[in-house]
């Protein structure tokens, strides 16, 4: 169904044209406006980015490959070889430092964007059909999941997964998709009061595309920072998870040397602890900065406070 | 009377709730969990020593069978005795619960209190330097891990410095328990303090913002009124929330993690240990009462919203 056509006579294209521009600055090109005179967003992005070239670079195999290697002396001070010294079997910690970068960014990534998923499906559906028993069936599947303690419930699923590596992957998306599906939730009651859902409805559009190509694009703004947040969260429950014996199965994490650096530390063995600590530290921090600056650009009331 | 009938229908409307929590927790950690037929058997058992052991841990039963077993234990709050050491389950719970109670109310107290101060005190600066520092400060708390910071904390007090113990829980008066409460007391007000400084103070500056405290600010009210009056009061709802609700999680969760590393007999770590080795009276135990204790908060949460604030009604469902 096209719109009739309106003849706007000469100089119409001439009117035309400060609309066009309008039109271009788009509300995200005014939200990357905003972002890009944010100093520390910006830091927080470069920190972010370097560290996803890191990964990347392990995962095509460039750098980090060494990690396993046991060739160097036990526990050996930083030297121009070891650049942070070796752990007890003699292994590069700056290598499995580098290494872990790849396995904090496959969790991430893999919990960041499931749960968003799951959380915006679910928040869309039971936004739109508020208040039925849709809607209060996914109420209550969100409020059992906040009752169970997070650690219990990783427990748990690894426990009932029978040692599979992607057992801590489940567990975190299957908690952490709550609060997106919940902001959500909000924003689609909000929109779908609007006129430009009532007009899809009353032009006859089925209910599923109305959902899925009126309403969800709207909360992308949404989604896109409650997957910064669940990232960092994944991050830094890998760690705690790792320590309990519940998270990374084989390979290396900063969680894995962490938690065997507990025991080194009162040896006064500082470096697997200092390394892992502290690159985890900087990718957290930088991601933090992203996300609240993301937050202050998409939201502008936001924004000073 | 406006309360009990709303005591009575709030809990009726926690039931589902309950069910729900009990009905997942059971089918992953008793169900799928860990079999323990073996654990209790001598070596090379016969047939029916197997099926023995089977029934007196009610592996034969069938599913529905088992879950209402739970439920009735539940209602009676009696879930038995502990597979692992055979001592009662409220005796064990009544052993630890106290230990993570008196582990965990200072840190609990002193991040809240710290976190509302901080958060008044950025919010009254918005802006200023006091601000950007106080939010510097928070960003950097929450960019560490609670896992280093007690590693942190624990070589600095406990090996450099050697001013507290490393690790332990042997409490009996004053002075023991601050010896022993105190690093793991520091390191969960730092991790507390980043998250709940910027929450409280997106808040406090959301009602700081409003007509009736730049009224209060022009008429010239001392700058402790304006807060404690005009600003604090008022954002009561949604610190009470945020407060009431972090109870269960810190309880369990929190005290896993401190429990764990400084090897403190907290219910943290009891549970813990249930997991892994599969001890269900135990669990059962510890998951279906912290459901029920948040359906407790939830409605107490209630209450106090009415509490501070005397326009909400109970009766009305908009206001529950």
């Amino acid at each position: 169904m096209s719109l009739p056509e309106i003849d706007l006579g000469a100089g119409a294209d001439a009117r035309l044209e400060p609309a066009d521009r309008l039109r271009r600055r788009s509300p995200w090109s005014r939200a990357a406006g905003r972002f890009s005179t944010d100093r520390a967003a910006v830091t927080g992005l470069v920190v972010v980015t370097v560290f996803f070239v890191v990964a990347l670079g392990v995962w095509l195999g460039w750098w980090g490959g060494n990690w396993a290697e046991t060739g160097g002396g036990q526990w050996q001070s930083p030297s121009a070889e070891n650049w942070l010294g070796t752990t007890i079997l003699g292994q590069d910690i700056f290598a499995r430092a580098v290494y872990s970068t790849r396995t904090a960014f496959e969790i991430g990534l893999v919990v960041a964007i499931s749960s968003t998923l799951l959380g915006g499906l679910f928040g869309a559906i039971s936004g739109y059909f508020a208040h039925s028993p849709v809607d209060a069936a996914i109420l209550w599947l969100k409020g059992v999941l906040d009752s169970i303690p997070f650690y219990l419930f990783v427990a748990a699923v690894a426990f009932a997964l029978d040692g599979q590596p992607f057992a801590m992957h489940i567990a975190m998306i299957a908690t952490f998709w709550t609060t997106t599906a919940r902001l959500v939730r909000g924003e689609v009651i909000k929109l779908k009061r609007l006129e430009f859902v009532e007009a899809a409805r009353s032009v006859g559009l089925a209910t599923p595309r109305i959902i899925a190509r009126h309403i969800v694009p709207n909360t992308f703004h949404i989604l896109l920072v409650q997957a910064t947040i669940v990232f960092v969260a994944a991050i830094k429950s890998e760690v705690i998870l790792s320590f309990l014996g519940l998270g990374v199965q084989d390979g290396v994490s900063w969680g894995l040397m962490i938690a065997e650096s507990t025991t080194e530390v009162i040896a006064g063995r500082y470096w697997n602890f200092i390394a892992a600590s502290s690159f985890m530290f900087v990718l957290v921090m930088g991601f933090n900065l992203f996300a609240d600056g993301l937050q202050d650009a998409l939201d502008p009331k936001r924004a000073g406070r | 009377m406006e309360y009990l009938v709303f005591v009575i229908r709030k809990l009726a409307g926690g039931i589902p709730l309950v069910l729900g929590v009990t009905l997942i927790s059971f089918t992953l950690m008793v169900y799928f969990g860990p079999d323990q037929t073996y654990e209790l058997l001598s070596k090379n058992p016969t047939a029916e020593e197997i099926a023995q052991v089977r029934s007196e841990l009610g592996y034969d039963q069938p599913f529905w069978i088992r879950y209402s077993d739970y439920l009735v234990d539940l209602v009676t709050l009696d879930f038995g005795y502990s597979n692992a050491t055979g001592e009662r389950v409220a005796g064990i719970l009544a052993r630890t619960v106290p230990i993570s109670m008196a582990l965990l109310a200072p840190g609990f107290v002193l991040g809240n209190v710290l976190g509302i101060a901080l958060g008044l005190l950025a919010a009254w600066h918005r802006g200023g330097w006091v601000d950007k520092a106080i939010m510097g400060f928070a960003v950097v708390g929450m960019s560490i891990s609670f896992l280093v910071v007690i590693i942190a904390f624990q070589v600095l007090f406990g090996v450099v410095l050697d001013w507290f113990p490393v690790r332990g829980w042997n409490v009996h008066d004053l002075s023991s328990y601050l010896y022993y409460v105190t690093v793991p007391t520091l390191a969960s007000v730092f991790v507390a303090l980043g998250y709940n400084t910027r929450f409280f103070r997106a808040v406090l500056v959301e009602e700081m913002t409003r007509d009736h405290v730049r009224t209060a600010r022009a008429f010239g009210a001392a700058p402790a009124v304006i807060l404690w009056r005009g600003v604090l009061m008022n954002a009561m709802i949604p610190i009470i929330t945020r407060i009431m609700f972090s109870i269960p999680l810190i309880v369990i969760s929190g005290s896993l993690l401190i429990e764990t590393y400084f090897g403190i007999p907290g219910v943290g770590k009891v549970t813990f240990d249930a997991i892994t080795s599969g001890d269900q009276p135990v669990l059962k135990a510890v998951v279906g009462l912290t459901a029920i204790g948040f359906v407790l908060i939830l409605i107490t949460n209630d209450i106090l919203y009415k509490w501070v604030d005397p326009r909400i009604s109970l009766t009305r469902e908009s206001a529950a």
